[in-house]
């Protein structure tokens, strides 16, 4: 069985879904800022992408240092089978739980 | 390329573990530069220190959850897994709780940021001012002359024959040299500048004690022929020779003539931020004794002492007062004094270090019971969680590893943010301190010891204040505890002590108030004082003309050419020169004043000597008293004349007209000429606002040959500084290798010469404000508490009849007894630092009524206001509700 995860946790792991390749720490966070308008922070975002691996959601590898980051290198996550089945399933549960539940034109304004 | 602020990279770099260092600052550097080149660096810097602060408690989390830390020391029952246990539980409160954690950080970084910008600056400028090995070895030998009325100092002080009788004539000194300041232009290809230069009369390398990164000083051969030789500073030999190592032996222009340059000193200024060192080019034999304008160095001799030198200089003054008072009275009682270096640079500014480092040690003292008392009324509302964890098997010990793991790493958030906030408070006192008391400039930063001393500041707090209530953690009792209803003992001795500290907080801040107080009003008082002329729109700068290319003769011509075409320059009204002037008069010379033979006894006459364009006294807008000014028609040849202030008419001419009278300014038997008064003029603070007027004469430079230095002196109808390139243009005009330098306006000056004072006065009035918000928080948290744990006894006295003002009463009558304690004990203590603190005030005094009555006011008032908020919700209680109140664990 899959443990459950947060509502940050989805959010960061789903952003590394839809980066593909391109998914490391400052697109991830600029990805959640985009999308949803919360102004995360850096550590926020590496502290729940470390989390998540070690639970074997993600996978990290290292990609390559440019002078823009002062000759730093990339840390590129990618999305491993166990985050995307779980993040299917925190849907599924949502989307049953979310049926026939009418909160007064919510959705009607979206 | 934009690159992350080093502060952003040392904190998170810090805290965070290795494998997530670099991708994340990596993130931060790209990100950063992105919203530079979009929106502008202040908007960029705005988001970057945003998500610094904010990564800091992930960033903790990281590097403690990071498997890579967390596997090996997994066991629960290992000391290292129930810190990170402790650590994690501590994240959790802190993030659930954030207020208290912000004021417990934020209380915590303004003591550790005040003392970290205390101690940088106190260390950089009063205890290791200068780069030296062995600094209280390296002494400067002063000079005192009481009938000359010349106080004891150690610039321009010593003639060089007194400078070779100290040489030879003691043993506890060794590599003894004199020198002396001046300007020189430096040709580097078509580059000229003017360079601050030394000239030494010996090699100050070994004085100094330090080593040439290349070549060697100057020999005592090149000294004894003046030969043409040059030293350079390393910034010189890096930013105009790019660092060249066959630099030495090359050759540089001086004031247009080759010099062989032989050394380059080691990096970072050596003296005062010269640049170019020369040896002197006279034999010191060939000056007159009396012509006193060098400084003498010297190292102490091995297992020599200073008080030893000292000894041996007190006995070679009274031989050369022996052989020479007869000509030279001034001989008569002089001393000559040995002190170090360092002393000699800071001694002016020691008093007003100690006080402040006093004053932020106070600070640190009232933070750190602040802190004590937050953490006691948090550990109150948190007995319950201690009991049950207790009750569940945690020992005393467990308990009070966890809370004092808590508060350390309160006080280490503390710690980071508070030497942030020393990082950028060094820089903004660095740049207002004055020029000339910072030895070596860009020296003054957070350095390590620094950061030591605040890390183990804000550790040794922790311990401190965590220790209390985890003693009282291990010995709460779970029975009582969890059934207690909120008006237990323990509550009342926890209640005693928090008075205790309130009554210390209140005198604290009282002491520092009054502290500040007093500086403010004599900063106020300092302001008030008329200079005797009119200081704004006046810009200055100086000028020193080559020898080599000016003759004695053309040197007045060029000053003369020189103001008439800056007055034909829009918008300035008169131009004149100068050698000196206020607030920087600083040329003393004896006078001998016709008909007043001088008493064996008492001071012999002295006065500040001012060579002068005639414009000098329009320029400046000082006012005619009596007779007339300079005139373009005194010239060489009439009659020599002169213009005295009024402290000089006074003191000369105590009873005739001085106007028509006469005196030298060189020894009767010199032969020297009469100089004829003819005129009066206002007396201006010629040394500082702070300084009485002194004796000032000014003679026509066009009679009085005054050397190559003058000051142009500008006064405008527009603002000063708009015309500095007017000016700079007929500088150029008239010789296009002339460098000018030294450029500020009258206004500037004066603020410089206060800056050392407004910069205490701020400094202490912060500390001040701080600790009356401080004292104010501390009773507030203490009578709000004291009102919690009554509420049920509250309750019952209204029910049984007391009205609001009854209950107000009662608790304001309670909450102000340590305060009016901690007032009484404070004002003790003001009274003694008042009394320190009088060599730093200017017409006030230390114990001054006006500020301890309207301190005193002011901190019972805010005191007042604190325990008025809590004592009027105590009196609404609804009688009821209070006497069903049970006070819950949270």
């Amino acid at each position: 069985m899959t443990k459950g995860v947060g509502e940050f946790e989805q959010l960061v792991l789903l952003a590394v879904a839809r980066l593909g390749e391109d998914g490391y720490g400052m697109t991830v966070r600029r990805e959640i800022e985009r999308r949803t308008g919360r102004a995360a922070s850096i550590g926020a975002v590496y502290a729940t992408l470390d989390r998540l691996e070690r639970k074997g959601y993600v996978a990290a590898r290292t990609g390559e240092p440019t002078p823009k980051r002062g000759g730093r290198a990339r840390r590129y996550y990618r999305l491993e089978a166990a985050g995307a089945e779980n993040l299917l399933v925190a849907r599924r549960n949502l989307d049953r739980m979310w049926e026939d539940v009418d909160l007064g034109g919510e959705a009607g304004r979206a | 390329m934009t690159r992350l602020p080093r502060l952003a990279v040392l904190v998170l770099g810090r805290l965070l573990p290795a494998s997530h260092r670099e991708p994340l600052l990596g993130d931060l550097a790209e990100e950063y530069a992105d919203r530079v080149e979009s929106g502008g660096r202040v908007r960029a810097a705005r988001w970057l220190w945003s998500q610094v602060l904010r990564s800091v408690v992930p960033a903790i989390e990281l590097r403690f959850a990071s498997p890579r830390v967390l596997l090996p020391v997994a066991r629960k029952d290992s000391i290292m897994g129930r810190l990170l246990q402790d650590l994690r539980h501590a994240l959790r409160l802190i993030r659930r709780g954030p207020g208290y954690a912000l004021v417990v950080a934020g209380t915590l970084s303004l003591g550790i940021g005040a003392s970290t910008v205390v101690f940088s600056v106190v260390d950089g400028v009063v205890l290791n001012p200068f780069p030296f090995p062995e600094p209280s070895r390296l002494v400067g030998v002063g000079s005192e002359f009481p009938r000359a009325g010349l106080e004891l100092n150690f610039w321009e002080n010593l003639s060089p024959a007194e400078y070779l009788d100290i040489r030879d004539g003691t043993r506890a000194l060794r590599d003894v040299v004199a020198w002396d300041m001046g300007n020189r232009q430096a040709s580097f290809g078509d580059v000229t500048d003017n360079l601050f230069t030394a000239f030494w009369w010996g090699d100050a390398f070994p004085t100094l004690g330090v080593q040439p990164v290349l070549g060697r000083g100057f020999t005592a051969e090149e000294i004894r022929r003046g030969d043409r030789v040059a030293i350079l500073s390393h910034r010189v030999w890096e930013t105009r020779f790019g660092g060249a190592r066959d630099l030495v032996g090359g050759t540089v222009l001086v004031n247009g003539e080759p010099y062989t340059i032989v050394g380059i000193m080691p990096p970072r200024s050596l003296i005062y931020g010269t640049d170019l060192w020369l040896p002197m080019t006279v034999a010191p034999e060939v000056f007159p004794r009396a012509r006193r304008q060098f400084q003498v160095l010297g190292r102490l001799a091995p297992g020599a002492t200073l008080a030893q030198a000292n000894t041996e200089l007190a006995g070679l003054a009274a031989r050369v007062a022996e052989d020479h008072a007869a000509a030279l009275p001034e001989y008569r009682d002089w001393r000559l004094v040995a002190m170090t270096w360092a002393d000699i640079n800071v001694r002016f500014l020691k008093p007003a270090a100690l006080v402040l480092t006093g004053a932020v040690a106070f600070v640190l003292l009232l933070v750190i019971a602040n802190v004590a008392n937050l953490v006691l009324a948090r550990s109150t509302s948190r007995r319950r969680e201690f009991a049950l964890r207790a009750a569940l098997g945690a020992g005393g010990g467990r308990l009070m590893q966890q809370l004092l793991t808590e508060n350390v790493l309160l006080a280490l958030c503390g710690g980071a943010l508070g030497v942030g906030l020393g990082v950028l408070g060094v820089r903004g006192v660095v740049s207002a301190l004055p020029s000339v008391s910072v030895p070596v400039p860009g020296e003054i930063a957070v350095n390590v010891r620094v950061l030591l001393f605040s890390t183990l500041v804000a550790v040794g707090s922790g311990l401190a204040f965590g220790l209390l209530p985890a003693l009282r953690a291990r010995r709460s009792d779970l029975q009582a505890t969890l059934q207690e209803e909120g008006h237990g003992s323990t509550g009342g001795s926890r209640l005693r002590l928090q008075r205790v500290f309130v009554g210390v907080e209140v005198a604290l801040a009282l002491v520092l108030l009054v502290g500040g107080g007093l500086l403010m009003r004599s900063f106020m008082r300092l302001q008030a004082v008329e200079p005797g002329f009119q200081t704004e729109n006046v810009l200055t700068m100086r000028l020193t003309l080559p020898r080599e290319r000016y003759s004695e003769d053309r040197i007045e011509p060029f000053f003369r050419e020189l103001v008439r075409r800056v007055e034909e320059i829009p918008g300035v009204a008169h131009a004149a020169t100068a050698t000196q002037f206020p607030p920087g008069v600083f040329q003393q010379r004896r006078v001998w004043i016709e008909g007043a033979e001088p008493a064996d006894e008492g001071t012999l006459p002295t006065a500040y000597t001012t060579l002068v364009s005639p414009g000098f006294f329009e320029a400046l807008g000082i006012p005619l008293m009596r007779g007339r000014l300079l005139s373009e028609d005194d010239l060489p040849g009439a009659p020599i004349v002169a213009v005295i202030n009024e402290v000089a008419a006074r003191r000369f001419f105590p009873d005739r007209d001085p106007v028509g009278g006469r005196f030298r300014l060189s020894e009767p038997e010199s032969g020297g000429p009469w100089v004829m008064v003819v005129g009066v003029v206002g007396s201006t603070r010629n040394r500082g606002l702070d300084s009485p007027a002194e004796p000032e004469v000014f003679a026509s430079m066009r009679q009085v040959p005054g050397g190559n230095q003058f000051f142009l002196l500008t006064r405008t109808r527009v603002d000063a500084r708009s015309v500095l390139p007017d000016v700079r243009a007929v500088v150029r005009g008239l010789d296009a290798q002339q460098p000018v330098y030294a450029i500020q306006t009258v206004r500037e000056a004066y603020a410089a010469r206060a800056s050392t004072r407004r910069l205490s006065t701020l400094l202490l009035s912060i500390f001040g404000t701080l600790a009356l918000l401080l004292a104010a928080l501390g009773i507030y948290a203490v009578v709000s508490y004291a009102v919690s744990q009554r509420t049920r006894e509250i309750g019952l006295r209204m029910a049984l009849g007391a009205g609001q003002p009854d209950v107000r009463r009662l608790v304001l009558r309670q909450a102000l007894l340590p305060v009016l304690v901690g007032a009484t004990v404070g004002l003790a203590g003001a009274i003694a630092l008042g009394r320190a603190m009088t060599g730093l005030l200017f017409e006030v005094s230390g114990v001054d009524l006006v500020t301890l009555a309207s301190v005193t006011a002011v901190l019972l008032g805010s005191a007042l206001l604190a325990t008025y908020i809590p004592a009027r919700r105590a009196s609404r209680l609804d009688p009821l509700g209070a006497l069903r109140f049970e006070q819950s664990g949270h």
